[in-house]
């Protein structure tokens, strides 16, 4: 059985998790919005903006170590881009650029972990996204951790069969080329019995989703709250 | 239960079913079938035999030569959604039939597609999740699930859809012996008709009230389950005590 780290912190209960996805999603674009619009040098702002990612963690009981390291998957990419304007002569929209995006990976991160992935996707569906983008994420979702599960079955065998030897280089590379194959031919296989179990159950094209999740006056007061302060910080 | 001697309207009537895959594999071959109601009919045969492209032609999700009449509906495209309401189909993976996030949103897409409101698809769902034992997990992922588990939201699934026929294709692949005899509990306790494909002569011999047996596309012979297995040799080797007295001693 599998479980994903996102997962089990977006099953937890606090405040921040109780909020409709919508309007965490909401809030989360308008701190994307006012961070990117932050000028380089606002040292002070970004230094609020990261306190109030850190209460928010706090509040939803995720842990704050977890979550900063996580962040860090975007470094790779941001130093590159700092590097860049570094040597372009601009040190202080070097250090912006990195401060911006591990912020905002935070924030996504943060969501990501207080909201379960379907409630997000039916926000995102319920605040316009395309149905089509919701409806493959979602996919995604479900048959990553099936495809995932049949790569290991398939590493387990392959390891049983080698012993304990290593195949590196020209074979390693055949050997992992023949695997990938077998499963794309599988996935479309899957797929075309998913399709078959679809229309078994009456699909006719048009895809319905349930939408549990009711916005309430708790969650309007919550983005008014946060965008109102998220404005004053930036414009104030 | 046997099949009614004073006879009832058929559930489903095929007569001369022909179907061909598309890389030329003839997979049936003039198939005559009748179901009852209350009939439940084990569908034995050699893999490759073509139980299961049959079991699929009777929804429309595959569709050859000859008739095919399911409570009275001829199986036409007009009549196709129809026909899918009136036949619960569970298929052999689980995983294949459960592609909806969580437990509760893959047993209210059938009724959704039946045209229910969202709060009467819910109740439904619930419903059918009770009737499996499965309440306590409406709103878990599926791939949290035991196989088990995975087996028996599937049969919520069509259970939601309250239909008159259930196909189930192969159920007991990958269950253990406790989540086999929870699955043929509740297979025993659902009172509509069903038609079981499987290659499990004991499942078979537990719930069918009639066995057919498939051999190279062709329906060659019908009975007692256990006249269609010992006609064909349809059974496993038995273990004879001598056996067991043998294992035990080369246990490690």
């Amino acid at each position: 059985m599998h479980h994903v780290l996102l997962e089990r912190w977006s099953q937890r209960a606090s405040p921040l998790h109780r909020r409709d996805a919508r309007a965490k999603i909401l809030a989360l674009l308008v701190f994307l919005v006012v961070l990117a619009t932050t000028p380089a040098g606002a040292g002070a702002i970004l230094t609020t903006y990261a306190a109030l990612l850190a209460a928010a963690i706090l509040i939803a009981r995720l842990p704050l170590s977890g979550i900063v390291s996580r962040s860090m998957v975007v470094l790779p990419f941001s130093l590159t881009f700092a590097l860049i304007s570094w040597l372009a002569g601009e040190p202080w929209r070097a250090l912006a650029l990195v401060e911006k995006s591990y912020l905002s990976t935070v924030a996504v991160l943060l969501v990501a972990g207080t909201t379960p992935l379907p409630l997000l996707l039916g926000g995102l569906e319920r605040l316009g996204a395309p149905r089509l983008l919701v409806l493959v994420a979602q996919f995604l979702y479900r048959y990553l951790f099936v495809l995932s599960e049949q790569a290991q079955h398939m590493r387990l065998a392959a390891a049983c069969r080698q012993g304990g030897a290593t195949v590196r280089g020209r074979n390693g590379f055949r050997a992992a080329s023949g695997a990938l194959a077998v499963l794309f031919a599988r996935s479309h296989e899957r797929a075309e019995g998913v399709h078959r179990a679809m229309r078994a159950r009456g699909f006719s094209g048009r895809f319905s989703l349930l939408h549990s999740q009711r916005f309430g006056a708790r969650d309007g007061a919550f983005l008014l709250v946060v965008s109102a302060f998220l404005v004053l910080v930036r414009f104030g | 239960m046997t099949t009614p001697t004073n006879v009832p309207a058929p559930l489903i009537e095929v007569r001369n079913l022909y179907f061909q895959y598309g890389d030329g594999t003839q997979a049936l071959e003039g198939v005559n079938f009748t179901l009852y109601p209350g009939e439940t009919v084990a569908l034995l045969g050699p893999n490759g035999s073509g139980k299961t492209t049959f079991v699929l032609q009777l929804n429309g999700v595959l569709s050859g030569e000859g008739s095919i009449t399911v409570c009275g509906l001829p199986l036409t495209k007009e009549t196709l959604t129809r026909v899918r309401a009136k036949i619960g189909m569970v298929f052999q993976d689980s995983d294949e039939q459960l592609f909806m996030p969580t437990v509760l949103d893959d047993v209210a897409f059938g009724p959704l597609n039946q045209g229910m409101g969202e709060r009467e698809a819910i109740a439904k769902a619930k419903l059918a999740l009770e009737q499996a034992s499965l309440a306590q997990v409406w709103n878990k992922a599926p791939y949290h699930l035991s196989a088990g588990e995975k087996r028996r939201v599937a049969l919520a699934g069509v259970l939601a859809m309250e239909p008159e026929i259930l196909i189930l294709d192969e159920p007991t692949t990958f269950l253990d012996p406790p989540a086999e005899r929870n699955l043929l509990q509740l297979l025993r306790d659902l009172p509509q008709a069903k038609l079981i494909v499987t290659h499990n002569v004991r499942l078979a011999a537990s719930l069918a009230s009639r066995a057919v047996f498939f051999e190279k596309g062709k329906l060659v012979a019908s009975g007692s389950v256990s006249e269609i297995a010992e006609r064909f040799h349809w059974t496993y080797s038995d273990l004879a005590p001598a056996d067991l007295r043998y294992s035990a001693q080369r246990r490690f």
